[in-house]
């Protein structure tokens, strides 16, 4: 019985020792919380230059703290959870922001606090996600085109249609976005890529299937790569990719479909409980100077959506080219519509095995 | 007759007592989730359906377990094939190379897997290293397009999970009582049949363990399906991703992951039954 | 003959070590290549281990990742091997079971589990961060302790402490000096796995952790996606340089002790 109990007082001696240790790490943190005034800004990584945040910090004395995350869902997950608090600054595509604004996990923007607003590109504004403006600032538009190896491939590529020709057997490399995949089949229909008509879906399912045969892979992180290392001679890259592709092989041809363009805005909006929203506020403000937006969007290979910056670009490219007022941006469908694209696209890949 | 209590019952307090809280707790959430609808856009709403079920039957995500099956199977018996021996072998050395292999199965873990996958896109990449050699070589006039293949996602299984069979075996292995291997040879029995008649059933569970926790695993790596196959071989894993991700249809997830966890479970079950021991030997 | 089969085995053993090997070699021969491509060699440089080095949150978030493997090796440690004695001697009801539920981490794919652990430490109200953190883990890092424990003691001669029971050695006392020395090594190695786990795992960390706590893998993974940059594979090179480094060291150290006893023996 006494020796039950010596037992008895290791066991929760131990256990003691390793609560304290939690709580101890957990205590820690909070007692950096009060020493200044910080700026937790959640995104993916890579999305600042660090000169950027570092004369940002400067500037204002706010630390900005960095936080990432690696697919839009999950930044909405932890948003919720958080309900709205914890992130002072999220920076998300277009589609998800729809989400968290309909939840109720934004706040609106108070702009007077953003004298720069007006250098956003209005192209770019009155989107679906928030068709008055009042939620959110652009931060980078991207638009998947197609890039392809001229001596690798012996015909002219002009659109999307050209990816089914029967000469590129096994050298297509595609992005892994289920939606853009199935969009740009429709798109090659003569459809819209928000297509709703479930006949129209499982027709755009069969002509995928018949794409097939011509894929060499489907990835979504360093599409690119494949490029360079000769993998596939064709490849359907977001814009920071295409960037990318053409800096280490300028040779290579860039198409923009003549069937029509799909693209998306990336954007930042500030959570409805933010600890810091006034440091938000200015945060978005500093990047939306003109010379800062310019090395923001030289960065991160995106078109900018500054109307100021695009002089001071040191890639040109990333000014908004005219055919952009085209495009079409992919949306939130119904479930059932939903349902059928994630169908099609497990069809797809289980057809090019 | 059973003794209900002995000294050591309260050292399985701390195991119950985090296992219940913290593994059946999330469990339960999930198994709820499964029966949860799934809501437009975002989120679940908490209305009863059976319907994530239904769906796991229609015959592409069907087709995608038993691919998935293949795969797994095909990959714990090459496995098998590669580390018992390995694992033998091992087993028969002296303390000190033991020790100095152990540690150098588990240092790669320590390199980020994904990292090491990466290795393996250096060495088959079109303009890759083994391409190199085989060029110089004269043995073949093309470069081979290894990567994104289904052999390729076989290699990476073998590469990531391979370690996990070597410690079942060797545990199993290394625990046997060598005499009765001799005692066999004494008896007139050759290397072969000694091995057939003893050693072989000796580490019996090592490797059938070996097996499952090489076959489970290969169901939900699904990140070697996309890195090194291309995404082109879709795993129950990636389609779980995928749910997650992008399909945002969470209750389709979660029952996807319990018919996983319902696969498991009759796996280990059979396990059980074929080997007669309770435990899994050596490592999960 | 024998030394024949010795030598056979040893080929085998040292090829499928350099299969292990071959592609961590690549990588730590890359993180020298001046291009930032795989495809070209464009020759020697050590520009890569510069940026890594200027990199000031790649330290915090190494610093962050070792304190949380060693946080839940430990906890990992002390439940994992108390439950596997408790399993091997105690008499208690759904042991099967229990031992079965505590294994389940590392069998469900972890997207699905990072996602409950997040939806359940929501509801308990914990707050995200370093707790939440090594509580995850710490539920993964238990079935490696456990079953390797567990399967080390299932060989054990249960004699040992019967004998040194009788001889009047109170329970305390046999544990620290019988059984303890027994598991000690399925103990490490099992924490050994259980902390290379924890230092790689992605999926879970980046549902549980909070606003201001990066770990070293997430952040790896969330750059990877960005293009694989060599800084990533100098950062693999030097961990494992590091890791081998301070084996060869230890091992040396243990060799010098080993003489010492042989000439006692």
């Amino acid at each position: 019985m006494e020796m039950r109990r010596k037992w008895m007082g290791i066991t929760l001696t131990v256990c003691l020792a390793a609560s304290c240790l939690l709580s101890g790490c957990g205590g820690k943190e909070k007692g950096e919380l009060e020493d200044s005034r910080e700026l937790v800004l959640y995104t993916w990584d890579s999305m600042f230059p660090q000169e950027v945040l570092d004369s940002f910090e400067e500037e204002t004395g706010i630390q900005v703290i960095y936080s990432n995350f690696d697919t839009d869902e999950t930044m909405l997950e932890k948003l919720a959870q958080a309900d709205g608090g914890d992130y002072d600054l999220v920076i998300a595509d277009d589609y998800i922001i729809e989400s968290v604004i309909e939840e109720g996990l934004a706040q609106k923007l108070d702009k007077s606090k953003i004298k720069n607003f007006e250098n956003i590109n209005p192209l770019y504004q009155g989107q679906f996600y928030d068709e008055n403006d009042e939620y959110t600032v652009p931060y980078g538009a991207g638009i998947p085109l197609i890039v392809y190896d001229p001596e690798a491939v012996d015909f002219e590529i002009k659109g999307y249609e050209d990816l089914w020709n029967e000469n590129l057997k096994d050298s297509v490399a595609l992005t892994a976005n289920y939606r853009v995949i199935n969009g740009i089949t429709l798109l090659s229909m003569g459809k819209s890529m928000n297509e709703e008509d479930a006949s129209v879906i499982e027709e755009a399912g069969e002509k995928l299937k018949a794409l097939a045969p011509n894929v060499r892979m489907i990835q979504d992180d360093n599409t690119q790569n494949a490029l360079l290392n000769g993998e596939a001679s064709v490849a359907f890259l977001y814009t920071s990719q295409v960037t990318k592709v053409l800096s280490e092989n300028p040779d290579l041809k860039v198409v923009y479909p003549e069937e029509g363009l799909g693209f998306g805005i990336m954007a930042g909006f500030v959570p409805s409980n933010a600890p810091d929203a006034d440091a938000a506020h200015q945060f978005l403000d500093y990047i939306l100077q003109p010379e800062t937006g310019a090395k923001c969007f030289d960065e991160i290979g995106y078109y900018s959506t500054n109307a100021k910056s695009d002089e001071f670009l040191e890639n040109s490219d990333l000014a908004v080219p005219d055919s952009v007022s085209k495009g079409e941006i992919i949306q939130n469908v119904s479930e059932e519509a939903d349902a059928a694209y994630n169908k099609n696209w497990t069809e797809f890949r289980a057809a090019c095995d | 007759m059973r003794r209900k209590w002995n000294r050591w019952t309260f050292t399985l307090a701390p195991l119950y007592v985090f296992t219940l809280l913290f593994v059946v707790g999330p469990l339960l959430y999930m198994v709820a989730i499964s029966f949860a609808s799934n809501k437009e856009g975002y989120g679940v709403i908490w209305r009863f359906t059976a319907e994530n079920y239904k769906k796991i039957f229609d015959p592409v995500y069907l087709e995608t377990f038993r691919q998935s099956l293949k795969l797994a199977f095909t990959s714990a018996l090459s496995i098998m094939l590669l580390g018992y021996p390995f694992g033998y072998f091992m087993a028969r050395l002296n303390s000190r190379w033991k020790n100095r292999l152990m540690l150098l199965l588990l240092i790669p873990f320590w390199v980020n897997s994904l990292i090491r996958l990466y290795g393996w896109i250096i060495i088959l990449q079109t303009k890759g290293a083994l391409n190199g050699v085989l060029l110089n070589l004269g043995l073949i006039e093309e470069p081979l397009k290894m990567l994104y293949s289904y052999p390729a996602v076989l290699l990476g299984m073998i590469y990531t999970l391979l370690p996990f069979m070597i410690l079942s075996v060797y545990s199993s292995a290394e625990k046997m009582d060598w005499s009765l291997v001799e005692a066999a040879r004494d008896l007139g029995a050759n290397e072969i049949q000694a091995f057939c008649s003893v050693t072989f059933k000796m580490t019996l569970p090592g490797l059938l363990s070996g097996m499952i926790l090489t076959f489970i695993p290969s169901m939900g790596l699904f990140f070697i399906a996309d890195i090194l196959g291309g995404n082109k071989i879709v795993l129950v894993g990636s389609l779980i991703q995928d749910q997650m991700t992008r399909g945002s249809n969470w209750p389709f997830a979660a029952a996807l992951a319990v018919a996983l966890t319902i696969l498991t479970t009759l796996i280990i079950y059979l396990y059980r039954r074929i080997t007669h021991v309770s435990e899994l030997e050596g490592l999960y | 003959m024998r030394k024949h089969k010795v030598r056979l085995s040893g080929i085998y053993l040292g090829l499928v070590l350099l299969f292990i090997y071959l592609p961590i070699g690549f990588v730590a021969v890359y993180s020298f290549n001046e291009s930032s491509s795989t495809a070209v060699w464009k020759g020697f440089s050590l520009k890569w281990y510069q940026a890594l080095f200027q990199d000031a949150s790649m330290a915090e978030a190494l610093k962050n990742s070792l304190l949380l493997g060693v946080i839940s090796c430990l906890a990992a440690a002390v439940i994992g091997t108390m439950g596997a004695m408790g399993l091997i001697k105690a008499n208690a009801r759904a042991k099967g079971v229990m031992e079965y539920i505590a294994t389940l981490p590392i069998m469900i794919p972890e997207i699905i589990l990072g996602m409950v652990f997040m939806a359940f430490f929501a509801v308990l109200r914990l707050p995200f961060g370093m707790a939440t953190l090594a509580l995850a883990h710490t539920a993964f890092c238990v079935p490696y302790i456990l079953t390797m424990v567990k399967a080390r003691l299932a060989g054990m001669d249960p004699a040992l402490e019967e004998a040194a029971m009788d001889l009047g050695a109170s329970p305390a006392r046999t544990f620290f000096d019988i059984t303890l020395p027994l598991v000690t090594p399925a103990v490490l190695s099992g924490s050994l796995l259980a902390f290379a786990m924890s230092l790689d795992d992605v999926v879970i960390s980046i549902f549980v952790n909070g606003p201001k706590i990066n770990t070293l893998p997430v952040k790896v993974y969330t750059q990877m996606k960005f293009g694989v940059t060599p800084e990533i594979n100098a950062l693999c090179t030097i961990m494992l340089a590091i890791t081998l480094l301070a084996l060869a060291g230890y091992s040396l150290i243990r060799r010098v002790r080993v003489f010492d006893k042989k000439k006692e023996v």
